[in-house]
C-alpha cells in the first residue's frame, strides 16, 4: 500500500462527504432517508454541464483553461447555476410529491418508497435528455504534482478538497450561529415545538431542500471534473452517502464529511488491497457495522 | 363577567380534535380579560388540553373560532400566532433539549426585531437568573423545574399579550410546583394575562382570578377560583376532590 491511497481517498471522501451532509439533513429534518438525493448529484454535474457548454457556444475564451486547472471559466459559472438549479428541482420534487405526502402525514416507509421513485423517475429522465454516454467537461490531461512522501495530486483535486472543506465549514458556522440553523436544529429536535415559538416550518423545509442539493450539485461537478458524467453517477455514490451520514451521526455536519472522508479512504485502501471490484462492498460493511456497534454515529447522541 | 370588548382572547362554540369525525372539544365558549389568571380545570380526558393546543394551532380547529383582542387566530398557523402576542407552553416536551439555555431563548428572540434581542434577553435573563448562570448548559441537562422555567422564560420572550400553560405541575414536586406557581403568579401581576390548564386543583385555584370546568369537551362550570375552592359539590363532581383542604388530583 501506497502514501498515494490516503490522497484518493481524501478527494473521493470529500465529495462523498459533501453529499452525505445533504443526506443528514434532510433525515435528521425531514425525517426520512431520501434515496433521491444521488440524483441531485447527477443532476448538478449535468446542469453545470448544460451550462458549460452554452457559455462554451458564446464564447470561447470561457473554456480556456484558468491557471493550473483543467477548466475555464464557464464551470465555475455552471456551478453556481447548477447550485441553483439542483435547488430548485429539489424544491420542485417536493412541491410534486414530498410535500403533499408529509400534508397526507404519510408514514416514513412512504415517504422513503416516494424517494426510491423520485430517484429512478429524475434518473430516467436524465438517460432520456443527455443519454447514458459518458460525458467531461474537459479533455484536458492534468499532471499530478508531487506533494512529498510520495503523494501525488492534480490541482483540480486540490482545489475541490478545498472546495468540501471551506463549504463544510460555512455550513456548520450557518447552523451554530445563525438563527436559520437555530430554526434547523429546533425543526430537527421537535417540529411542532419549533413552530409553537415561532419557527416557520415549511421555510425551514425550503432551506434544507436548497443546502442539500446545492451541496450534491457541487459534489457532483467535483466527481465531473475528477472522474466523468454519467447518469448512474449519483446512484454509484448513493451507499457511501448513506453510510458517511449514519457513521457521522444524522444532523451533525462536521460527522458526515469526516465520515465521508473515513469512508473514501477506506474505498481506496480496499481498492489497493483487495482490488476494485470490491469498492461498494466497503460503504455497505461500514454501514452494517456502525448500525450494530454504534447507531448514533460517531457525533450522534443516543436515543 | 368582564366587559366583552376588553377580552384579550374570546373563543366561540370551538369544536376540535385530531380527527373531523371524533371532535374531543365540543363548541366551548371562553373568554379572557385583560391582565385575568384563568384556570381550567376537568377530570381526566375532558379535552383541557386539547382545547388549548387548538387554541395555540397544534389541534385542528373544525368549528367556531378564537381570537386575540379583535383579531382573528382560528385560521392561523402556530408558528404566526406568537407573533401576535399568543405564547403557548406545551405540557411535555416544551424546550429543546440538544440547544443551549441561550439557544432557547434566542430561538423566542429571533422573531423580535433586531435591535429588540438582546435586550429582551437579557431582561428575561434578569427574571430568571438561575438560566443567566449558565447559558451555554444543554437543556436538557436541566432539572425537571428549570426545564419548566425554562419553557416559560422561552414564551415570555416575546412579551405575549397572553400565556397559555399546559400543566407546568406535572412530575414536579410539591416544592418546585409551589416555586412555578408563584413565579406565574407574579408574571401575572406584571399585567401579564395567564391561562393555566392544571390537575392541581387546590394550587392553581389559590392563585387563579377564575376558574372554567371543562367536562367531556363542554365547560360545565365557570366562576371565581376562591368561590369554587369553597363549593363542595362542584369539587366532589367535577374536580375529584374528597375532603375539604385535600390536593385533589383527578
Amino acid at each position: 500500500m501506497t502514501a498515494q491511497v490516503i490522497m484518493d481517498g481524501l478527494v473521493t471522501g470529500s465529495m462523498i462527504g459533501l453529499g452525505a451532509i445533504g443526506v443528514t439533513l434532510t433525515y435528521s429534518i425531514l425525517r426520512f432517508a431520501n434515496f433521491a438525493h444521488g440524483e441531485f448529484i447527477s443532476w448538478g454535474a449535468y446542469f453545470a454541464l448544460a451550462v458549460v457548454g452554452l457559455l462554451g457556444g458564446l464564447s470561447g475564451a470561457l473554456l480556456a483553461p484558468i491557471g493550473p486547472f483543467s477548466f475555464g471559466w464557464a464551470l465555475p459559472i455552471g456551478t453556481v447555476a447548477a447550485v441553483l438549479l439542483a435547488g430548485a428541482l429539489a424544491l420542485v420534487v417536493d412541491a410534486l410529491l414530498f410535500g403533499r405526502l408529509r400534508a397526507n402525514r404519510s408514514t416514513v416507509i412512504i415517504m422513503v418508497m416516494a424517494s426510491f421513485g423520485a430517484a429512478l423517475s429524475l434518473r430516467s429522465l436524465l438517460e432520456f435528455i443527455f443519454t447514458s454516454k459518458p460525458v467531461y467537461y474537459t479533455k484536458a490531461l492534468q499532471i499530478a504534482l508531487p506533494l512529498g512522501g510520495g503523494i501525488r495530486a492534480t490541482p483540480d483535486q486540490l482545489l475541490s478538497l478545498a472546495v468540501s472543506a471551506v463549504l463544510v465549514l460555512a455550513v456548520h458556522m450557518l447552523l451554530t450561529r445563525t438563527a436559520i440553523g437555530r430554526s434547523m436544529r429546533a425543526v430537527s429536535e421537535n417540529p411542532a415545538l419549533a413552530g409553537v415559538v415561532g419557527v416557520e416550518v415549511r421555510k425551514v423545509i425550503r432551506t434544507v431542500w436548497l443546502l442539500g442539493a446545492g451541496l450534491a450539485a457541487i459534489a457532483g461537478v467535483s466527481a465531473g471534473v475528477l472522474v466523468q458524467i454519467r447518469p448512474q453517477m449519483g446512484l454509484d455514490l448513493l451507499l457511501p452517502l448513506f453510510a458517511s451520514a449514519i457513521l457521522g451521526g444524522i444532523g451533525s455536519v462536521p460527522g458526515a464529511m469526516l465520515a465521508g472522508l473515513i469512508v473514501g479512504l477506506a474505498e481506496a485502501i480496499a481498492v489497493q488491497a483487495i482490488g476494485a471490484e470490491w469498492r461498494a462492498a466497503v460503504a455497505f460493511a461500514i454501514l452494517v457495522l456502525v448500525l450494530l456497534v454504534r447507531p448514533q454515529g460517531l457525533f450522534g447522541r443516543a436515543e | 363577567m368582564a366587559d366583552p370588548s376588553s377580552n384579550v382572547l374570546s373563543v366561540r362554540a370551538l369544536v376540535a380534535g385530531y380527527e373531523r369525525d371524533l371532535p374531543i372539544v365540543r363548541g366551548v365558549d371562553f373568554s379572557v380579560s385583560s391582565g385575568e389568571f384563568v384556570v381550567i380545570l376537568g377530570p381526566n380526558g375532558a379535552g383541557k388540553s386539547t382545547f388549548v393546543k387548538a387554541i395555540a394551532g397544534l389541534v385542528p380547529i373544525h368549528s367556531g373560532s378564537a381570537a386575540l383582542g379583535s383579531f382573528d387566530i382560528t385560521n392561523v398557523a402556530a408558528h404566526d400566532k406568537i407573533r401576535h402576542g399568543l405564547a403557548f407552553v406545551p405540557q411535555t416536551e416544551n424546550i429543546f433539549a440538544t440547544l443551549s439555555i441561550s439557544d432557547n431563548l434566542q430561538l423566542a428572540a429571533d422573531i423580535l426585531p433586531r435591535g429588540r434581542r438582546g435586550t429582551r434577553i437579557a431582561e428575561i435573563y434578569s427574571m430568571f437568573p438561575d438560566l443567566a448562570a449558565r447559558p451555554s448548559l444543554r437543556a436538557g441537562q436541566l432539572s425537571g423545574g428549570q426545564r419548566q422555567m425554562l419553557a416559560v422564560a422561552r414564551a415570555l420572550v416575546v412579551d405575549p399579550s397572553v400565556l397559555i400553560l399546559d400543566e407546568p405541575s406535572a412530575g414536579l414536586s410539591p416544592k418546585i410546583v409551589s416555586e412555578v406557581f408563584s413565579r406565574l403568579k407574579a408574571i401575572n401581576q406584571a399585567n401579564v394575562t395567564v391561562v393555566l390548564v392544571e390537575q392541581n386543583v387546590k394550587a392553581a385555584l389559590a392563585i387563579a382570578d377564575r376558574a372554567v370546568i371543562l367536562v367531556e369537551g363542554r365547560v360545565r362550570h365557570e366562576g371565581p377560583a376562591a368561590s369554587l375552592a369553597d363549593d363542595p359539590v362542584v369539587a366532589e363532581l367535577y374536580l375529584g376532590a374528597r375532603r375539604e383542604g385535600e390536593g385533589a388530583r383527578p
